[in-house]
């Protein structure tokens, strides 16, 4: 599809907006919390992927990681440079409630049932610590110091969840 | 040295979750270049990250769809990397100029996902500033000659048959060389060199019986690294050279390499 978006074809890029967009404006919103800004990143990361779907390899990975890359990425640099302190405080102080909306909110689909087993196949501390970074956008730093435990261990458990998460999940 | 690279490889949860801050991304992505294992497992990774983002679906409002397509009519979409083909830049740095690489024009490139992420940001400010509707003919122009050197090196990287090579460097510091016998190229970066005063720089040299080739100058950069620099148009038997010249480099060395790396057939 993405091989269609490259040649121009404005179809096959409203078809990859209708799958993708979703998924993009979820993720940038769980990070952003404004909606008209998280409208606006959802936006600017499908127009990179029309402006450079040509570049897309499908050898390094599937158009569904290299657009969620995009997206999560650009919401976080997003959110780190225009986060004031004070709010960014705000935010560390619920944020331990947050990452449970992850499990317990309604998550509708077969996928998303899926990834809700899978995390919840992690340890606590691999849940917290990659929950609060995919979907809080908090550095490692800021999840080691949220949790009360060393950054070292954030790291591995970070690397650890993810893992078990990939085996679960099926994916490579 | 070695507990560095340590260290740079136990952020690979971190850096696929992007909860590494600027400095360490950079670093990450560095090490990365010349750590096979690492661009697996970020791979693998990223993939179930993104089914992360799967489980937090939200529906747009319908009127951003047709916004959006019709934003992006107005935005000139990049053309592919085609491997091995290099847009012309810096011609005539000591008459090493940059010209099209034979024999591989056509293929597409395996453009690894650092060198694409570092052009995709590249593309976020271009469609921010369409976005936010800015004349840009002076950041296009940055860009683009930021893009190609970044696609220059991913082609090199991504080449099937990519090798790395290390040698310490006699004054001090570790010379890496990724190079692509197909593409007839290769990466070199170096991390702890020695520092020299404002008068002299590291110089690289394409070294072969027929003579010595000036191969670009090695910049200094950040963190202890140097480089990358793009060496192109390799022949069978060549060395590559490093030594340290007057500023701002020589048409032929003028001093002993600091390394010599022989880059096989």
């Amino acid at each position: 599809m993405l091989g269609e978006v490259a040649k121009g074809d404005d179809a096959a890029f409203r078809a990859v907006y209708d799958q993708a967009a979703p998924a993009v404006l979820g993720t940038v919103s769980r990070i952003l919390r404004d909606p008209a800004q998280s409208e606006e990143v959802m936006q600017e990361v499908l127009l990179e992927v029309w402006r450079s779907s040509a570049r897309f390899d499908s050898s390094v990975g599937s158009a569904k990681a290299w657009i969620m890359t995009l997206a999560h990425r650009r919401a976080v640099d997003r959110v780190r440079s225009e986060e004031r302190a004070a709010a960014r405080e705000l935010r560390a102080t619920s944020a331990s409630i947050e990452y449970d909306e992850v499990s317990d909110a309604a998550l509708a689909s077969l996928e998303q049932e899926r990834v809700r087993r899978c995390l919840g196949g992690l340890t606590d501390l691999q849940r917290q610590a990659v929950t609060l970074a995919y979907y809080g956008g908090y550095s490692y730093r800021e999840v080691a110091q949220l949790l009360g435990v060393a950054v070292g261990t954030v790291k591995t458990r970070m690397r650890d969840g993810l893992i078990r998460l990939r085996d679960c999940l099926g994916v490579d | 040295m070695r507990a560095r690279r340590a260290a740079l490889h136990t952020l690979v949860g971190p850096y696929v979750l992007d909860a590494v801050t600027g400095p360490e991304r950079s670093d990450f992505e560095r090490h990365v270049l010349t750590c096979e294992q690492c661009r697996d497992d970020v791979r693998g990774l990223r993939e179930a990250a993104a089914q992360l983002a799967a489980a937090t679906a939200l529906s747009p409002r319908p009127a951003l769809r047709e916004q959006t397509a019709r934003a992006a009519e107005r935005i000139r979409q990049l053309p592919p990397v085609v491997a091995g083909e290099l847009p012309a830049r810096r011609r005539g740095w000591r008459g090493f100029a940059a010209r099209l690489w034979p024999a591989s024009r056509g293929t597409p490139a395996t453009r690894p996902w650092v060198a694409r992420l570092a052009a995709v940001a590249l593309a976020a400010l271009a469609v921010t500033a369409i976005v936010l509707g800015v004349h840009l003919s002076v950041m296009q122009s940055r860009i683009s000659a930021l893009e190609q050197r970044d696609s220059a090196i991913a082609a090199i990287l991504g080449s099937h048959d990519a090798t790395t090579l290390t040698a310490q460097v006699r004054t001090g510091g570790m010379a890496t060389l990724v190079m692509s016998h197909r593409a007839r190229a290769l990466v070199f970066m170096a991390t702890g060199l020695r520092r020299l005063p404002a008068s002299k720089a590291y110089e690289l040299w394409l070294m072969s019986p027929a003579g010595t080739k000036a191969a670009g100058m090695l910049p200094p950069g950040q963190h202890g690294m140097s480089g990358p620099v793009v060496v192109r148009r390799l022949a069978p038997g060549d060395k590559l050279g490093l030594t340290i010249e007057p500023s701002p480099g020589t048409g032929q060395p003028t001093s002993a390499p600091v390394v010599m790396v022989a880059l096989g057939p």
